[in-house]
């Protein structure tokens, strides 16, 4: 019986999962804030006191993300397409496309039956697909990013929005504010503003079902409602979207302890 | 006989009033969302200013962002054949037009004064003057003082981020890493220089190259063009107005032409509330 980790420092929140063999002990995220290497070490020390672990019970610890570097405790740096393949999989199965919103960048992963990455695509260069554009139109309304999937499911219509651009995307909603429109209206449109993001996206690899999001973009009910109806397709959510590339390489870990002994 | 030409952009409104021979008057004011019912006040303002009465104008062409919605204009025309007469009055060999206007950015090339091809960005907000009033603000500095800040660089600090919003993330990291906000500027104009002259080599660059917009009122902006160009570029007196002034000559060419004829509209204006937006 063997402990392992899987860290995943993201450009917005550092995330731990600890699993033994292969079931989740612990997982736990923070803000990833200006410095990474103490943030890594927080996390992991918030999951170890939840699992009850010391760093001495751990035998191997992989990292992964785009802070993976800043990790001194990994034996193995990983990349987040493969760590989030291998997480799915181990979560769903069935899936090949995993569709992964996060603070500052959208990836698309195409995953075999073994889940393999067959393929991948990410967007970096606009904030418009991306949980950022997510966070600013949560400050102009004055609304916390987490109540932003319930309100606009409430919305009877959606705002339009003329370009995708988050920093035009801002303006045209405090027009659409100044002239009462609903809050919920306009979230409904900055939603389908970034499925329709994520839709070209997708479309770069091709779309093939079953279909996983995953992400903080996940937690969002109504982008995940408007990415399924902008995909034509059912997606499936995993209960932590956020730590599933973590999760994915708390199992690399494990895989890579068994090789070694 | 008098004119007017009105240029309402997404940030500034312009209204340029001639007679048969010169400019009488010219005004600029912000379009901005406090001001975007009352942009007829602009018009009032430069009316009052030439001491003329709307009764006396005999023909007003707008253009821009917003030029469907001046119930009082005889004539609408897009900004790019706007921009093209405005600058060729000005400058006659001009055969590329950089338009660096607040919520986009236009490339125009000119052959005889004639549009023969342009591009726009008008969907992401890096390349227009968003970008640098994003940053000045985050910055703090003034957007007016951009330019000259720049121009006192040691070096650029690179600016690898195109998005806005991600690239005002990297400039306040490099603010905390010690960078100097000038060089920080620097480092900003030469991002956008180098995005602009990327989109409008899509349609060529051919001297002499002009540049308009809010944004030629930033010479960091437009020495870190010329760098990327590589020849230098012409800037009019007023970079703001050269749209409304196309208009202007425009609406003077119609009301010559239809005095001739004599079919100039005789219906009642009515300066009225103009509507934009809605």
């Amino acid at each position: 019986m063997t402990y392992v980790g899987g860290i995943d420092v993201g450009a917005a929140f550092t995330k731990v999962v600890l699993l033994l063999e292969t079931n989740i002990l612990a997982s736990s995220l923070m803000p990833s804030g200006g410095h990474y290497q103490a943030t890594a070490e927080k996390v992991m020390a918030e999951a170890m006191s939840k699992a009850s672990l010391s760093f001495d019970d751990i035998a191997c610890v992989v990292a992964t993300g785009y802070g993976a570097s800043k990790v001194p405790f990994a034996s193995q740096q990983v990349t987040d397409v493969s760590c989030q393949a291998r997480g799915i999989y181990h979560l769903f199965p069935s899936v090949r496309t995993i569709i992964d919103i996060g603070g500052q960048s959208s990836k698309v992963i195409k995953v075999d039956d073994r889940g393999g990455v067959v393929n991948f695509v990410v967007s970096e260069k606009c904030a418009a697909g991306s949980g950022r554009f997510l966070q600013v139109i949560a400050r102009v309304l004055g609304i916390d990013i987490n109540d932003i999937g319930p309100l606009s499911l409430k919305a009877q219509k959606s705002a339009e929005f003329s370009t995708s651009c988050a920093v035009f995307a801002e303006s045209e909603a405090i027009s659409r504010i100044a002239e009462g429109t609903p809050k919920e209206e306009i979230l409904a449109g900055v939603h389908k503003a970034m499925a329709a993001k994520i839709f070209s996206l997708v479309n770069r690899l091709g779309m093939e079902s079953n279909c996983a999001l995953t992400g903080g973009g996940a937690k969002d009910t109504g982008l995940v409602k408007s990415v399924a109806l902008a995909l034509g397709a059912e997606i499936s959510v995993p209960m932590e979207p956020q730590t599933t590339a973590a999760l994915g390489a708390a199992l690399l870990a494990k895989e890579k302890r068994k090789r070694n002994v | 006989m008098y004119v007017a030409g009105l240029d309402i952009g997404s940030t500034m409104t312009k209204v340029v009033i001639m007679d048969e021979e010169k400019i009488l008057t010219s005004i600029i004011g912000p379009t901005g969302a406090e001001h975007r019912r009352l942009a007829n006040r602009v018009m009032e303002d430069a009316l009052s200013r030439a001491n003329l009465s709307f009764d006396d104008i005999t023909y007003v062409v707008a253009t821009g962002y917003g030029r469907v919605n001046v119930p009082f204009a005889d004539g609408q025309i897009t900004e790019i054949s706007c921009h093209a007469r405005g600058v060729s009055s000005i400058f006659p060999t001009a055969r590329t037009v950089i338009d660096i206007g607040g919520q986009d950015c236009k490339g125009i090339k000119l052959s005889g004064g004639k549009v023969v091809d342009f591009v726009m960005n008008d969907k992401c907000a890096a390349g227009t003057g968003r970008f640098l009033e994003v940053i000045a603000e985050a910055l703090q500095v003034p957007l007016g003082e951009m330019g000259e800040l720049s121009m006192k660089a040691k070096v650029k600090v690179k600016i690898s981020n195109t998005c806005t919003v991600f690239a005002e993330q990297e400039v306040v990291s490099h603010l905390a890493e010690g960078a100097s906000i000038a060089d920080i500027v620097a480092g900003l104009h030469d991002a956008i220089a180098g995005r602009i002259h990327n989109m409008v080599e899509r349609i060529g660059v051919e001297s002499d190259v002009v540049v308009t917009g809010g944004g030629a009122k930033n010479i960091g902006l437009i020495r870190a063009l010329e760098g990327k160009i590589g020849k230098s570029v012409l800037v009019p007196p007023e970079p703001l107005l050269t749209g409304a002034l196309g208009a202007a000559l425009l609406s003077r060419e119609r009301a010559e032409k239809g005095r001739k004829e004599g079919s100039l509209p005789e219906r009642e204006r009515r300066l009225g509330e103009v509507t934009f937006f809605t």
